[in-house]
């Protein structure tokens, strides 16, 4: 397993996992949106040890999580979005979920200094809500009824992400040395606090499903509606946004 | 003479583009109709009006009605632009390009034209005419900031580094007040500069530009990993270990971190010990790490791979991970790795079946402990370098037992029906498992590729279909080729070639090698918006993942498929005609597959009924917000008028067909020798000796012992000696010295 940043490359394979996965999907156009727009916030897992069969091989996508910022926040607030993540069946139990998620909320805050991340789940999913909430902290906001295409209500979540903001203070705040110790402690010391509150052990178990989809929203019209996107208007990349969203209304 | 309008009727005309615009066709085709009564040829006019009739659909009525523009007032810059537009949206880019150039000339100041035909140059990666574009249109607005950086990609993706940088710098020094922190673009920018100093080789001046002018840029995870490299390139050790460590802190998942840190710590390759110290560092301090546990098993041996094989395996069985074996296969090239890790993962076995396994099953959680173990074994004895069917169903079937509902157990006892080529069997199997979870789509998916390795189309279809958006007319197979749902195409194509309908495979083949039309045409809108957006690095990425995106296994594997079926149409003729296979050879066989065939066709025929009908219920002027219907006239464009393939399958010229997916083979994956050898296959048959010669020594320089292509190498001889007499002296000559050099021939 090997946990990194999107490339352009890797989005075919994206794609395949999450229509391997997941019922909510996606034009590759709508992937390429999320990767030329915020680089920084998408994160694949990728078996890198299978064999190469070929020079043309590229690495198979076990996980992924597609994240953006919201363009224009209704509450004028900076925040991120996850728009999917999905790791495959035969992949679970080793925590890559939530390290996709984390990798993802540090960039949130650090490139585009969000202050929350914000989410949707299906409230059947038990897995990934407890993901979600008891071991990344998220808060339910509320629940969107019908959110989904097949009738089902998704909860809303966020997570405040000033403790990031926090960390990254104190670490500027230190000369490099004491960095590297201070931090030490400090992992150790969340290590502990996590084993206390049994977060250690926690694995994803059943599917941590999707949870972004968007795009159901533009059909119910309220809330945020993501498409009048300055940056797409006079192209068509706006009439992308629009399309994938509508197509799920 | 071009007619001129009165002023009532050069309103009227201002007013048809904004219909246009607005994309209220049909007042603006009103509009246009009113203008053209009185004056029948205003040509500006008629290509407005064209316009409109292309947006709507009417592709040829729209060429036809520009062209007559055009031959009227070949003065006008609306008449060229309307005109390189229409190419435009109908994908012709070189036409679009040159009728853009015309437009241009008539009216260079015209800011919409220039950026236009600058896109398209971008496209068609015409970098020269890019560059030169993008030069005027910097000349026209040289106070914004986008300019400037465009004009540098086009000299970066030109391969002119140095004046890319040069341009970015200059730039830099008009900028009198330092842009803010947490200015996006400046510090994009920034970073991108850095990439071009990089990559023209220069690590020193890199490291320097990355520590003074990115230091404080917002993407701090390309900073560390930028720095981390440039000081290992540049051999400074110390700071380039401490680098590496502080990405690792951020990010233990990551191998090239791990890597990049022993190289900085100078550890010679065969000290095990003290590599695998770093990583027990890191297993310490991330205990949730599962890279820092696992990949010193790559590199240790003996007795020390034996006890980390052992503590880790035991780990992994604890928590019953799943792919456990799937994160370890790649180390059986190893002899002794592959007899150690069965080895511990039985001794697990004894160690914790009985009363811990009764412990596990206490928890409810049977995948965990000996269930893992035994799921462990199962796929080891079923993976094909450690193969022992027998052994692999004993043990998938003692999990079973243990946890009868266990969807993995399942699946990999499918699996294993599917090695011992009991396709039925695996199908069956496999359902079985999707069965016992009806809400994971991943089962579902596999349920339905192993019905279409049973040539199920039809039941694997049915499986598909829930999961798939009821509401897609066309049903759940337009669904999936809209989602672009690659892998279930070429399967479905696959399957309907076994069963003989050669028209319903060749349709799935186009149909992938559509979809990577439609990637190509995927980044034409990101040319100007990552000019806006700022993030040029993963644009310059992107179009370069773009010049090869041909390359991708999802594309060799359905072209490779729709060689070999031209090529079997072209030997056995009987395949054409109503798009399913003619008599066969053999009796019973032949039997078979006709009437496969036939109930294939009939059903076939079946789904196109349902669907058309379907459409038809469907009210036009209804679900304006539907996605099936985002713009006029895209149902027009839609209509698919093959949808069995039929036509595909009656071609008369199944080798020149072949060639479409052929050329994409050779150009994008030559080191692939399966597409060098249907290369060669189609060549031979076509009589382009030169070629086939050409496909034959690059396949031989990838594998000269290769059964297929020293059989090729005698054929080619063969058939020189047949008709050498018919062929130029030249091309012979070259020929003859060339086979010379190859064995065998």
């Amino acid at each position: 397993m090997d946990i990194r940043l999107l490339r352009a490359s890797d989005i075919p394979l994206i794609q395949h996992a999450n229509l391997e996965n997941l019922p909510e999907n996606y034009f590759l156009k709508y992937y390429l949106y999320h990767a030329l727009s915020w680089p920084q916030l998408s994160f694949v897992a990728v078996d890198a040890s299978r064999p190469l069969k070929t020079p043309y091989d590229y690495p198979k996508i076990v996980g992924y999580v597609l994240a953006k910022m919201e363009e224009e926040p209704t509450d004028g607030i900076q925040h991120g979005h996850i728009t999917s993540l999905s790791v495959m069946r035969t992949h679970r139990r080793l925590g890559i979920a939530e390290k996709l998620m984390r990798q993802s909320q540090l960039a949130m805050v650090e490139t585009f200094g969000a202050r929350y991340v914000s989410l949707h789940v299906r409230v059947s999913n038990k897995a990934a809500i407890h993901l979600y909430r008891d071991t990344l902290g998220f808060k339910t906001e509320k629940t969107e009824s019908k959110y989904y295409a097949d009738g089902e209500d998704a909860f809303c979540m966020k997570l405040d992400l000033d403790f990031i903001r926090e960390q990254l203070r104190e670490q500027e705040d230190q000369p490099e040395e004491e960095v590297e110790e201070e931090e030490e402690q400090g992992n150790k010391d969340k290590k502990k606090k996590k084993n206390a509150t049994g977060g250690e052990d926690v694995d994803e178990g059943e599917a941590v499903g999707d949870v972004g989809r968007d795009p159901a929203k533009a059909g119910t019209g309220k809330g945020e509606q993501k498409f009048k996107v300055k940056v797409g208007r006079a192209l068509g990349v706006g009439e992308l946004v629009e399309k994938v969203e509508s197509k799920h209304s | 003479m071009p007619q001129t309008l009165s002023t009532r009727e050069a309103n009227l005309f201002r007013t048809v583009i904004r219909y246009y615009e607005d994309k209220q066709y049909k007042r603006g085709l009103k509009s246009a109709e009113q203008i053209l009564k009185r004056n029948p040829k205003h040509a500006d006019t008629m290509s407005m009006k064209a316009l409109i009739l292309n947006a709507q659909g009417k592709t040829d009525e729209a060429f036809a009605l520009a062209k007559e523009a055009l031959t009227i007032d070949m003065k006008s810059y609306i008449c060229w632009h309307v005109y390189g537009i229409l190419y435009r949206t109908n994908k012709n880019f070189d036409e679009a390009i040159k009728a853009y150039k015309f437009a241009l000339k008539l009216e260079p100041d015209s800011h919409q034209i220039q950026r236009d035909l600058a896109v398209l140059q971008v496209q068609m990666r015409d970098y020269q005419g890019y560059i030169q574009s993008r030069f005027v249109m910097l000349k026209a607005r040289p106070q914004v900031r986008q300019n400037w950086t465009a004009l540098a990609i086009a000299y970066h993706l030109d391969g002119n580094l140095q004046q890319a940088e040069n341009i970015l710098t200059t730039y830099e020094k008009s900028v009198t007040t330092t842009p803010p922190r947490t200015d996006f673009e400046n510090s994009e920018a920034l970073l991108y500069k850095n990439s071009v100093i990089a990559e023209m080789g220069d690590h020193q001046r890199a490291l320097e530009h990355l520590e003074t002018d990115c230091k404080n840029c917002l993407d701090r995870l390309a900073v560390m990993e930028l720095r981390a490299s440039y000081l290992a390139q540049l051999g400074r050790k110390e700071d380039a270990a401490k680098a590496y460590r502080a990405l690792l802190d951020r990010n233990s998942e990551h191998p090239d971190h791990y890597k990049g840190l022993i190289g900085a710590l100078d550890i010679p390759a065969d000290d095990e010990d003290s590599v695998k110290a770093v990583f027990d560092e890191y297993a310490a301090k991330s205990p949730r790490s599962d890279a820092a546990k696992r990949l010193p098993l790559d590199f240790l041996s003996g007795d020390r791979f034996r006890t980390a094989a052992k503590a880790y395996l035991t780990l992994m069985f604890d928590k019953g991970v799943p792919s456990t074996f799937a994160n370890l296969k790649h180390l059986y090239s190893d002899e002794f790795k592959k007899e150690t890790l069965p080895a511990m993962a039985k001794e697990y076995l004894d160690e914790h079946s009985g009363a811990a396994g009764a412990d596990a099953k206490a928890n409810g959680d049977s995948s965990k402990g000996e269930g893992a173990a035994l799921y462990f074994l199962a796929q080891h004895y079923s993976y094909h370098m450690s193969r022992d069917l027998a052994k692999a169903t004993e043990f998938v079937d003692k999990a079973i037992e243990l946890d009868p509902k266990n969807v993995d157990f399942h699946m990999t006892r499918a699996r294993i029906f599917k090695h011992q080529g009991d396709t039925a069997k695996a199908a069956e199997a496999m359902d079985h498992a999707r069965s016992l979870d009806t809400r994971d789509r991943y089962i579902n998916s596999k349920a339905a590729k192993y019905q279409l390795r049973n040539n199920e189309n039809e039941k694997a279809l049915a499986t598909m279909s829930l999961f798939t958006r009821a509401e897609t007319v066309g049903g759940p197979l337009h669904d999936l080729t809209d989602m672009q749902c690659i892998w279930y195409l070429t399967e479905d194509g696959e399957a309907w070639q076994r069963r003989g309908n050669t028209g319903l495979a060749l349709k799935r083949y186009h149909s992938v090698h559509s979809i990577f039309d439609i990637w190509q045409e995927d980044q034409f809108d990101f040319h100007s918006f990552s000019l806006r957006k700022g993030q040029i690095r993963a644009y310059i990425d992107l179009v370069r993942w773009e010049d090869r995106a041909r390359e991708h296994p999802f594309y060799f594997r359905a072209a490779l498929d729709a060689v070999n079926l031209y090529l079997s149409m072209h030997d056995k003729p009987q395949y054409g005609a109503n798009g399913v296979e003619g008599g066969h050879a053999n009796g019973e066989d032949a039997a078979e597959r006709k009437k496969a065939a036939k109930k294939a066709k009939k059903e076939a025929q079946k789904a196109e009924r349902e669907a058309a009908e379907k459409a038809a219920k469907q009210d036009p002027n209804k679900g304006a917000s539907s996605a099936q219907k985002s713009k006029d006239g895209d149902d027009a464009k839609k209509k698919d008028d093959d949808p069995n393939g039929s036509k595909l399958a009656a071609t008369a010229d199944p080798l020149g067909d072949a060639m479409k997916f052929l050329s994409n083979l050779l150009q994008y994956s030559p080191g692939n020798i399966e597409g060098q050898i249907a290369g060669f296959e189609v060549f031979i048959r076509r009589n382009k000796y030169l070629l086939a010669l050409r496909c034959l020594k690059a396949a031989l320089s990838i594998d000269k012992e290769h059964p297929k292509v020293l059989d090729q190498a005698v054929r080619l001889r063969k058939a020189l000696d047949g008709t050498m007499g018919s062929l130029a002296p030249k091309a012979k000559e070259v020929i003859e010295s060339e086979l010379s050099a190859v064995p065998g021939a």
